[in-house]
């Protein structure tokens, strides 16, 4: 992989993310206005899929859907511009692929969601009581994106490879 | 400025500065109790100016609760931050700052609770434009305060 990081070290992205002081803290505040807002509308959408707050339309909780894809968009291009600074960095380092891992649990379990669980949703009332497979697809996504925000803030902590 | 060297050198204080794990525990507490707060009112804002109009204004009061829990983790593992380095936040600007605009936005949420309880009231099933108001101001001071608390790891403006 050295070859990639090596790459991304005389990229123009890497001189615009280490070239002005401002660049790492602007990204640092995307990437945390991009977790409130994916935590707050995963919450709802989670929380509803539970069983919480049955009065919540399970079309109204889809409508925060794209307010979550996009919240996602913004932390992974931020994310991407903190790993194209400092490749070696993250790289060797277990906390940030503790968190990675638990991102594409979290997008395998969105897929189970998407084909699984919506055809069945679709097919209920608005206000119905949710079958088990979306209770389960809730706590489990709620679970992994807390996970994800834990391994990412403890990043600078835990596991920096070479000491 | 006695009882800030008091507070920093209590042992909460000495436990958050020194311990492997006291920092990193209380730092991504704070980070998930953000997220429950500012997440969730945020989301309550959004929809108080007119985004995903199919969610009840009365489910939105029962958010709240939950956003406050999220508001307690951050007061408890902020007091934490805080007495760890109790005299340099007390006279850093950019610090006080984001409390400030943490505690305003804060407020927004406290003013909004009660007015959802009458929202079968409104006029129209609409928000007033007093509330409306309140929703947006709420967006602002959440921004402000995400933004001043990422740069107080990297200005300190010292009064």
């Amino acid at each position: 992989m050295n070859h990639v990081y090596d790459w991304m070290l005389g990229t123009w992205v890497n001189k615009v993310v280490l070239g002005y002081p401002w660049s790492w803290p602007t990204l640092e505040s995307l990437h945390f206005l991009g977790l409130c807002v994916l935590m707050g509308a995963l919450l709802v959408m989670d929380l509803r899929l539970i069983g919480f707050q049955r009065t919540i339309p399970l079309k109204a909780v889809h409508s925060l859907m794209p307010w979550a894809i996009a919240a996602f968009a913004i932390n992974l291009l931020t994310g991407l511009g903190f790993f194209f600074g400092d490749p070696y960095n993250y790289a060797g380092n277990w906390s940030f692929w503790t968190k990675m891992s638990f991102i594409v649990l979290a997008g395998v379990n969105f897929l189970i969601y998407f084909f699984a669980v919506e055809p069945k949703l679709l097919r209920l009332g608005p206000t119905d009581p949710t079958p088990g497979i979306a209770k389960v697809v809730g706590a489990l996504s709620l679970t992994f994106w807390f996970l994800v925000l834990a391994f990412g803030r403890l990043l600078p902590y835990l596991g920096t490879g070479g000491g | 400025m006695g009882f800030l060297t008091w507070l920093e050198a209590s042992g909460l204080a000495e436990w958050v500065r020194m311990s492997t794990e006291g920092y990193p525990t209380v730092i991504t507490l704070h980070a998930i109790g953000m997220a429950i707060m500012v997440g969730l009112c945020v989301i309550v804002d959004l929809r108080l100016l007119g985004k995903f109009d199919g969610v009840p204004y009365a489910a939105l009061q029962k958010l709240l609760p939950i956003a406050w829990i999220g508001f307690l983790i951050n007061t408890l593992s902020g007091t934490g931050l805080f007495v760890a380095q109790a005299t340099m936040f007390a006279t850093d600007l950019m610090f006080l700052a984001k409390i400030a605009l943490v505690f305003a936005g804060a407020a927004t949420a406290g003013i909004l609770q009660p007015q959802l309880a009458h929202a079968d009231t409104w006029p129209g099933g609409k928000p007033p434009a007093s509330v409306r108001r309140v929703a947006f101001l709420g967006i602002v001071f959440w921004l402000c305060a995400i933004v001043t608390g990422r740069l107080t790891a990297y200005i300190m403006i010292f009064i």
